[in-house]
């Protein structure tokens, strides 16, 4: 094999002594798909932001072309070639998509008819459906991760950097992104790509390398990595068993208890669509739809988190009571409880401690004496529900941003069950959460219906949804479409409900 | 962690001694207070440190109203005019011969309307708190002038001795000094250990996470606008009694901006859940050195206020290299 395009020698980042990457030795060749795997918090983010200019390395040295380089800001790195798409989209809301995908090559006057007919060209050229004249702050989550995979490509790079490109992409514009960075690498250009699912890794990279802990335990060719090899290499032990491939169906789905919530006829808008549907106690429901079926707009009306002006009808029986939350304070002092799917946005407060956060729940349902806050209630809760999710942090009073995706999820999670809810909504409760987490997620989400409370969970990972549900509703454009005992279910049968 | 590799991380020793912006304020303060002692005349007077305290408790007092709206991610540009407002109608009404008392809860209910008010318009009608703060600044000049007090400076009457009484002295230290300590430890004690206090940092933090926790978070908010309102028009009853009159064109002066001045160089962060009552005295504690030192200097106005701006920005300045602001806090949304 050629001397690589990039070659990372020994390289380390450590942010105030905190290892994030540790004495890396990455090497990336010219024209190779090269996927990038581990646990949240194990240092891909960090390495490539690396090699993207986005942070500076600390130690060691990063070689293009066998020169030594060290970019400052990321449009140095852009100009030698290196574009990173980020997670976060980076586009600029108010403008058109067209706008977006010529940002910083304005001329002085600019002609729009042919900005947008280019830039309609092009789009088409890739196959993304997305509209040149379309606001970006109108797109959804996975179109706006097209256009930002459509800017990396206009820029002509020969090294495209992707983080978790495809976790908000449908099947189908999944499948367009893979035969589009086939048709990259045959153009020569080295694509890296940081991902959570296994399977994609597996079947379009022609390398593999997998961190733990900041530091680089495997880097091979694909054809000598199986899913089990790479969990093991990833968590240091093998979990594939306990988490997505055995169906729990040895001792049958949970029996349906009381009903606890009837969805009858909600509509909002074009997102719900005349949906209905029932939660049942003691029992997890799974609920698996495509990015826009209205999954999660249908969880936020029934957690009164979606405003009331959008509300166009329809009615929501809450343990058989009419109810209509316009804020959420409502909905959780009757027991509803909502988990976001972003839990940095609208999930955890960032500057408070990791017990600051989970005593904030508590209060809201059960305040204390006098109106009063103790550091003493506050230790004790943190203490028990630590202990439950196993939230593994070294001093509860640390801030909660420095922990690891998973555990700040956890953090989130027992925030909203120390409020002792009947109903408890997860949405997406293990997006960008490590491998070993998602198991102890979903042992809490068990627990939860052994002990009685409904709950409902949103996921767009099928693995996910099969293995925890006793029952599976699928959502299509708004409404829910079929539903599924989990003995007669399998992932096509879900998918060939679910897409339109 | 070797202690080479954490050095390396953060480049030279200093910033591990834990600097806040609040500690570095006070030890500007500390260094104005020694340069001032040292080279003006009469600094060091007890009579002068006396009324440097007096004079800074109101401003301390607004301070921490703003403080505490400031904190959970709002502004209050009306408090000024909320507090020249409510006390210049108290006074005249005690000058039109109601008595002391319903005169007091008058001006002390009109501030809590105001508040009120300006509350349900943010939570509620969801207009930005500083717009319609700013909005409400000029409807309640403008009202007040039109239905509530004729005259542009109010004396206070002969007769209110117990109004005089609020800013005496009590063996040696000025009653309003008191005061502000008292205001001070109250919104301490509300900030750090109540519920609602807490609800007031989460929303300042996180105000959808807040939303979504289920703290009633438009209450709170109404909440947070009757408290400045209230304590401003305590504020007002201070003044009115130091100097013995009420001018209301201070609602349009730049006196709002003291107040701000005095809560960001504390270290109470404009984008909210950050500091507390200690930021708001260790700013007030400098504004009010620096103001006592400019005015025995005898500093023209104008370059008084150049001072106080150059202050606000060394402070910031320091504070982003003690606290650099690397890709991780960038990605917290940090300001």
């Amino acid at each position: 094999m050629s001397a690589p395009l990039i070659e990372m020698q020994n390289v380390s980042k450590d942010y105030r002594g905190v290892f994030a990457v540790r004495n890396v030795d990455f090497n990336l060749h010219a024209g190779e798909i090269h996927a990038l795997l581990g646990e949240n918090g194990a240092g891909k983010s960090t390495l490539t932001k690396m090699i993207a200019g986005v942070t500076q390395r600390s130690e060691g040295e990063i070689l293009l072309d066998g020169k030594s380089i060290n970019f400052a800001t990321p449009a140095e790195a852009l100009d030698n070639g290196i574009a990173m798409v980020f997670q976060e989209t980076s586009l600029v809301p108010s403008m058109t998509v067209a706008q977006n995908l010529y940002l910083g090559e304005e001329k002085l006057f600019n002609r729009l008819r042919g900005l947008y007919i280019a830039a309609q060209q092009f789009l088409s050229s890739l196959n993304f459906n997305v509209d040149p004249w379309a606001n970006v702050s109108m797109l959804g989550a996975a179109q706006k991760q097209l256009v930002e995979i459509a800017r990396a490509v206009r820029l002509n790079a020969r090294v495209i950097i992707f983080d978790e490109p495809t976790a908000t992409l449908t099947p189908e514009e999944k499948h367009y992104f893979f035969s589009l960075i086939e048709r990259l690498r045959k153009r020569g250009v080295s694509i890296v790509f940081i991902s959570h699912a296994l399977e994609e890794a597996l079947a379009i990279s022609d390398r593999i390398t997998i961190l733990r802990d900041g530091e680089l335990v495997a880097s091979d060719t694909t054809d000598k990595f199986d899913r089990d090899s790479i969990i093991g290499h990833m968590v240091g032990r093998s979990l594939s068993d306990e988490l997505f491939y055995h169906k729990h169906s040895e001792d049958g789905a949970r029996k349906p208890g009381k009903k606890v919530l009837s969805v009858e006829n909600l509509s909002m808008g074009s997102m719900v669509r005349n949906t209905s549907f029932s939660l049942y106690e003691g029992q997890v429901t799974g609920l698996f739809g495509l990015i826009g079926s209205g999954r999660t707009e249908t969880a936020k009306i029934i957690a009164g988190v979606l405003k009331r002006n959008f509300f166009h009808g329809g009615e929501l029986r809450y343990l058989g009571k009419s109810v209509r939350y316009r804020q959420p304070h409502k909905a959780v002092m009757d027991g509803i409880v909502y988990v976001t799917e972003d839990r940095k946005a609208e999930g955890f407060f960032d500057q408070m401690s990791i017990a600051e956060n989970i005593y904030m729940g508590d209060i809201v349902t059960n305040p204390p004496p006098g109106g009063l806050t103790t550091a003493g209630a506050q230790q004790k809760i943190t203490e028990e529900w630590s202990k439950l999710l196993q939230i593994r942090a070294i001093n509860p009073n640390a801030k909660i941003v420095e922990l690891s995706g998973g555990n700040q999820q956890k953090v989130v999670i027992a925030k909203s069950l120390t409020q002792k809810p009947k109903l408890v909504i997860f949405d997406e409760p293990t997006r960008g959460v490590d491998v070993g987490a998602i198991a102890e997620i979903h042992k809490v989400i068990q627990s939860l219906a052994d002990s009685g409370i409904a709950v409902l969970v949103i996921s767009s990972y099928l693995p996910e949804i099969l293995v925890i549900s006793d029952r599976i509703l699928v959502s299509r454009l708004g409404r829910v479409v079929e539903e599924f005992s989990p003995s007669d279910a399998t992932e096509e049968k879900i998918m060939y409900a679910a897409v339109h | 962690m070797t202690e080479t590799a954490a050095r390396k991380a953060t480049g030279p020793a200093w910033p591990r001694l834990g600097l806040t912006q609040e500690t570095i304020v006070f030890f500007i303060a500390i260094a104005f207070f020694a340069v001032f002692a040292v080279t003006l005349p009469g600094f060091m007077a007890s009579d002068n440190l006396l009324s440097l305290l007096q004079n800074v408790s109101v401003l301390g007092i607004l301070g921490v109203a703003m403080g505490i709206v400031v904190i959970g991610r709002g502004i209050d540009l009306a408090m000024v005019a909320t507090m020249a407002m409510s006390t210049a109608w108290t006074i005249s009404l005690m000058n039109a011969g109601t008595d002391a008392v319903s005169a007091v809860l008058l001006g002390l209910g009109f501030a809590a309307v105001i508040g009120i008010v300006m509350g349900i318009l943010i939570a509620y009608v969801e207009i930005p708190a500083i717009f319609a703060t700013l909005a409400m600044s000029t409807v309640i000049y403008g009202f007040g002038r039109l239905a509530l007090v004729d005259l542009d400076v109010i004396y206070v009457p002969e007769d209110a001795d117990w109004l005089r009484a609020i800013s005496g002295s009590v063996s040696g230290v000025p009653l309003p000094v008191i005061w502000f300590g008292l205001v001070a430890l109250l919104a301490y004690a509300f900030l750090r250990f109540t519920r609602r206090g807490r609800y007031i940092y989460a929303m300042g933090d996180n105000y959808e996470a807040a939303r979504i926790t289920g703290i009633p978070v438009r209450p709170m908010t109404v909440l947070q606008y009757l408290l400045s309102s209230v304590i401003a028009f305590g504020a007002g009853i201070i003044t009115a009694s130091l100097l013995a009159t009420v001018n209301i064109r201070v609602a349009q002066s730049t006196m709002v901006y003291d107040v701000i001045l005095v809560v960001v160089l504390g270290g109470i962060g404009l984008s909210g859940g950050k500091g507390g009552v200690r930021n708001v005295i260790v700013g007030t504690v400098l504004i009010g050195i620096l103001l006592n030192g400019m005015t025995i200097m005898d500093l023209s106005f104008t370059l008084q206020n150049l001072v106080k701006g150059a202050v606000l920005l060394v402070a910031i300045i320091v504070d982003s290299f003690v606290n650099p602001r690397d890709e991780q806090t960038a990605q917290q949304g940090d300001i």
